[in-house]
């Protein structure tokens, strides 16, 4: 008799269990795609552990979704104001529970070759990895395994709750139920999301860097579906007084008061995950020679928008056409593929800092540009990156006598705000540091002085 | 426009709102920047879609964050469930300082939408947004009730006479800034 259920060892989880309609999914040539992509694009160079895939983090987040499922359904751990939203007949609830589960599994098969570097300058305007991963499941191939399945899934429904609702807005007309923001909130959310605390703990783990464990168990086991309307705040007056990005939304993800130490240190964790890995600057460096190659060698400086295209290319073809390029001189991005071959990357010159922005708001902007008059538009790289809005969460948390406070009025910690993530750096050519150092030494203070503005 | 003469822009209409009584969240930012750029025409380089609440921007609701980071702008937390509303921040008169000649010429576009916005709540705002939204789009060359109905299959939370009177007040708005848009 075939088995219902497979095991899969994970480093993370241990086991991540899958029935057969979601091994059949795994066996799909889209899924498979995912062996052949870095999780951490080119990361590898400066940590060299960090070679994993996205094809086990996508196990690791439909693994992290059905056990957030059944915490946050469960009849014990429901609010009395949101069992509305809740399903109530148990086939509903299993559809939802597998729909989630596989929109988990798929949530990340558009992603470019070596995952996030670029894609917003190496796509067509108003593409991105999530409009993609929205073409793959609703393309015919996929369509025959949702079809198959028992019940059938509906491809719109694993849409929904793969991309979210920012998301999808972006490029479609779209509303969701309360019931589905919640489910792809599980997904994506920005506090609570599985699709993070996957990252952050598989991260951390091939990296080699600490920082980003923290007690996954006890924050799972302690989340709950909180309701916006809580008996203290009529809901006109809500409406009237306060903001959209707040009111309206009947239920929201938070937590019961006894997982806000290890919410505290998801928050930390990422905070520090960024710092020290994420936007480490030679990695950062790294991704943008990355970007400079892919513009030179792919026809018409861009990824391919069609299924079948994207699925023809990954990492390993990417890779192998830069280890050819680095070798010849005529080729096509030569110099920054050998720049990412020979080790060769351009190296930090200077970072913004509190000191400098209050003297210069623009302090990074003015030195690249006069780096670039000293030492040539070719030495020189500026790398600017800005937290996005979704990046700063607060959510609601449930205390014991019933009132629901939001996170920052909970915790002394999440309410000392930790710093907005903000990178501008520039860099300049190896063998044009020294000067460059000196130059900027000698430079630093005329260049922050202000300016007004000259035109319009 | 240059980032920091977006900056000392959306920072003047955010203290401009709050003069007027605004309770001066995101949205009520999102909606005024929204304004002076499709009603009267500055040029703020923002994309907007329509999503849950009306016309947004994603790249504005990213650059408030950044602005934060910059001590630009401020939040002031205010209790569950209400959200977060935004001030100028300690370095906010300094951007406003760097962009004088922009701030001139824009001041009056400004105090206009301050004045018409400022005491509009999320509600409104969301019907206001959303009214000019369809208008853009060209619906039936104009016509009111084919731009209150479009209006209301975008956002059926809002009954037929309410978009209706958005869409009226638009034509207003319109006809009252010609003077500003021609500036």
């Amino acid at each position: 008799m075939a088995k219902e259920f497979h095991e899969l060892r994970d480093p993370i989880h241990v086991f991540i269990r899958m029935d057969s309609d979601e091994r059949n999914v795994l066996n799909s040539r889209p899924f498979q795609r995912l062996r052949h992509v870095h999780q951490l694009a080119l990361t590898s160079l400066v940590y060299p552990g960090a070679t994993h895939k996205r094809f086990e983090h996508c196990l690791g987040v439909m693994e992290l979704a059905g056990r957030v499922y059944d915490v946050i359904t469960s009849a014990g751990n429901l609010h009395k104001d949101v069992r509305e939203i809740i399903p109530e007949n148990d086939d509903k609830k299993r559809y939802w529970r597998k729909a989630l589960r596989m929109a988990a599994l798929c949530h990340d098969l558009g992603h470019l070759p070596f995952s996030h570097a670029a894609e917003k300058e190496l796509l067509p305007p108003d593409w991105n990895h999530e409009r993609l991963t929205v073409e793959i499941i609703r393309s015919a191939e996929m369509r025959k395994i949702w079809d198959a399945m028992t019940p059938p899934l509906k491809a719109e429904d694993i849409v929904k709750l793969a991309v979210g609702e920012k998301e999808l807005s972006k490029f479609e007309q779209i509303s969701y139920t309360p019931w589905e923001s919640i489910l792809a909130e599980i997904i994506t959310g920005d506090s609570f999301g599985v699709d993070r605390i996957d990252y952050l703990l598989r991260d951390s783990y091939h990296a080699g860097v600490a920082y980003g464990k923290f007690d996954h168990y006890r924050l799972i086991d302690t989340l709950r579906i909180l309701p916006k309307k809580s008996e203290s705040a009529q809901l006109l007056d809500v409406e009237q007084r306060s903001d959209f990005t707040d009111c309206e939304t009947v239920t929201l993800l938070g937590i019961d008061e006894g997982g806000i130490h290890s919410a505290e240190a998801l928050l930390l964790a990422r905070y520090f995950m960024y710092t020290q890995l994420y936007f480490h600057h030679v990695r950062r460096i790294y991704d943008i020679h990355l970007k400079e190659f892919l513009k030179a060698w792919l026809p018409e400086g861009g990824f391919p928008v069609t299924v079948e295209n994207h699925l023809e290319i990954t990492d390993n073809e990417v890779t192998s056409a830069f280890l050819a390029a680095s070798r010849n001189i005529s080729a096509a991005g030569h110099i920054p593929a050998k720049r990412l071959v020979q080790r060769d990357h351009l190296r930090l010159l200077y970072q913004r800092n509190p000191d400098d922005i209050r003297r210069n708001p623009d302090a990074a902007r003015v030195i690249y540009e006069a780096a670039c008059k000293e030492f040539g538009p070719d030495s020189v790289q500026i790398d600017v990156y800005r937290q996005k809005s979704s990046e700063s969460p607060h959510f609601p948390v449930l205390k014991g006598d019933g009132r629901i406070v939001w996170s920052d009025e909970e915790s002394e910690i999440l309410s000392s705000k930790l710093p907005i993530l903000v990178i501008e750096s520039v860099y300049v050519a190896q063998e044009k540091l020294a000067n460059a150092q000196k130059w900027l030494a000698k430079k630093r203070e005329s260049l922050l002085e202000v300016s007004l503005e000259e035109e319009i | 426009m240059k980032r920091l003469q977006r900056a000392a822009m959306l920072v003047t209409l955010a203290e401009k709102l709050r003069d007027h009584g605004s309770w001066c969240g995101e949205t009520h930012i999102q909606k005024g920047a929204y304004l002076l750029q499709e009603l009267l025409g500055i040029p703020l380089e923002l994309d907007y879609c329509l999503y849950k609440h009306g016309p947004f921007s994603f790249d504005l609701s990213d650059e408030l964050t950044s602005l934060r980071a910059d001590k630009i702008f401020d939040q002031e937390k205010q209790p569950y469930p209400y959200g977060p509303k935004l001030k100028p921040g300690e370095m906010a008169q300094k951007v406003r300082d760097l962009s004088p000649k922009t701030l001139a010429k824009y001041e009056q576009h400004i105090n206009f939408i301050a004045d018409n916005l400022g005491d509009n709540d999320v509600k409104a705002l969301e019907r206001l947004a959303t009214a000019l939204y369809v208008t853009k789009e060209g619906v039936s060359g104009g016509d009111v009730n084919a731009r209150a109905t479009r209006l209301h299959e975008f956002k059926p939370h809002v009954p037929m006479d309410e978009a209706r009177q958005a869409v009226e007040r638009i034509d207003r708005l319109w006809q009252e800034s010609a003077m500003l848009r021609a500036a």
